[in-house]
């Protein structure tokens, strides 16, 4: 986080962020942070950190501003998948799903897009997002930071679910989340995993935690 | 009214064992689990929003009995998987036990009772050969991302909610993993997955409860639309 610490990186983010120490944003090292935004959901963040369950860390937040993180996170999926599956990478059964991928990301960012519209919510402009320089380094580096990226979407949608109001905007979130948790496993099935099926229960993230695992990448909001 | 002239006796609620038994419950939109009034309430949440967390679990627990208890031993015990196969069946054998468990102490948690599943059966043509219980696992592991789908947006509590998230998001990772022994290309290959209605989840359950194939009870219809139309 070398290029990070200069910056005005929210102090509870960053506690948050080395607690969980969930993901290896370490390997991001070079990516730029912008802390302007994260103030919105810092409020919340805050009130959150002596809650123990992480949906209470999306609680308060609104719909429309859970949507809206939503909809930047699709947006870096769909992006970097698009980057895998133009990389020249891969091929055969493996381009199917990366490119598969992308096209399930993209499909999630125009829905929650579509949402964001009937509510009469702004669609936040897609950042120019940074990516690791050694992301298409081979075929095992990409698929290693898609294995750390997968579940930061698991976790997102599975920690603000239950913060959610609109009962349909919860069925839609849902059902992205079990196409997010069918990503991963295909992932792990691309990286060898056997068996990928690993996990009895998937993990919620809090929102602190997904802010800092996505903000290399340059989402800030 | 005609609902209440139908209701089976609280003995067939228990444990349906016949086909009749099977039919009136489904028809009644109740669960396959014993005393799940479920379906029934569905129709009037749609106007009071009041659909028990307790009777979504409940609904939802013999369902993981069924495939950590009956379903998936059968196939480990029947000796037709090997290799990666065996290893993915396996394994969600034992998420479907850690699911069980979790759905009964959610239940307990809630001041509520596990339900007894009724008694379950798998059919020997599912365990013919490997490919075919795949193929039929598919089924059920698709079945049960559509119920949490389905059911999910019904539950009150947000901690109720959050562990079906943590569980629905295991069953999609099962999906995927059978696909990919079924050679399906890619694996992952749904933007969206679909919710299911109780009716639907209750016809892909009855071959296992003793009936040899699915009959009426609505059928394989649009979500939301079956209950509805058989009145």
């Amino acid at each position: 986080m070398d290029g990070a610490e200069g910056r005005a990186l929210p102090v509870d983010l960053d506690r948050e962020y080395s607690r969980r120490n969930f993901l290896k944003t370490a390997a991001w090292a070079t990516a730029a942070i912008s802390a302007a935004g994260i103030g919105g959901f810092g409020v919340a963040n805050r009130y959150a950190e002596a809650q123990t369950a992480p949906y209470v860390t999306y609680q308060g937040l609104g719909d429309a501003a859970i949507l809206q993180f939503a909809y930047l996170l699709e947006q870096l999926e769909g992006t970097f998948y698009a980057i895998g599956a133009d990389s020249g990478l891969f091929t055969g059964n493996a381009l199917a799903q990366i490119a598969e991928l992308r096209d399930h990301e993209f499909a999630h960012a125009d829905a929650i897009a579509s949402t964001l519209g009937t509510l009469g919510a702004a669609v936040p402009a897609v950042p120019a997002f940074t990516f690791p320089t050694d992301a298409t380094a081979s075929a095992a580096a990409f698929l290693g930071y898609a294995a750390t990226l997968e579940p930061v979407g698991i976790g997102a949608y599975q920690g603000a679910a239950p913060a959610l109001v609109s009962k349909d905007i919860l069925a839609a979130a849902l059902s992205i989340h079990a196409a997010e948790c069918q990503h991963w496993d295909a992932i792990k099935i691309l990286n060898g995993v056997s068996p990928p099926n690993n996990v009895a229960l998937e993990e919620a993230l809090p929102l602190g935690t997904v802010q800092a695992a996505v903000a290399p990448f340059g989402i800030t909001g | 009214m005609r609902r209440e002239a139908e209701k089976p006796e609280v003995g067939a609620l228990a444990r349906p064992r016949t086909r009749r038994e099977i039919m009136k419950l489904a028809a009644l939109g109740l669960g396959a689990a014993a005393g799940t009034s479920l379906f029934a309430k569905k129709a009037s949440a749609q106007t009071t929003g009041v659909v028990s967390d307790l009777d979504i679990l409940n609904f939802l627990l013999p369902n993981e009995i069924f495939e950590s208890q009956v379903f998936y031993p059968a196939a480990l015990d029947a000796g037709i998987l090997s290799g990666a196969a065996y290893d993915v069946v396996a394994q969600i054998q034992e998420i479907e036990v850690v699911h069980a468990a979790a759905l009964a102490d959610a239940i307990v948690s809630l001041g509520g009772t596990p339900v007894e599943a009724p008694e379950f059966m798998v059919p020997e043509a599912v365990l013919a050969s490997q490919q075919a219980f795949l193929e039929a696992a598919l089924v059920q592991e698709q079945k049960d991302v559509g119920a949490n789908l389905g059911l999910g947006p019904m539950i009150q509590s947000p901690d109720i909610l959050a562990a079906a998230g943590a569980i629905n998001g295991a069953e999609a990772e099962n999906v995927t993993a059978i696909k990919n022994l079924l050679g399906v290309v890619p694996p992952a290959n749904e933007p969206f997955p679909a919710a299911l209605t109780q009716d639907e989840v209750l016809a892909i359950l009855a071959p296992y409860m003793g009936m040899g194939s699915m009959m009426e009870t609505g059928g394989p219809a649009p979500a939301g639309g079956v209950g509805d139309k058989r009145y």
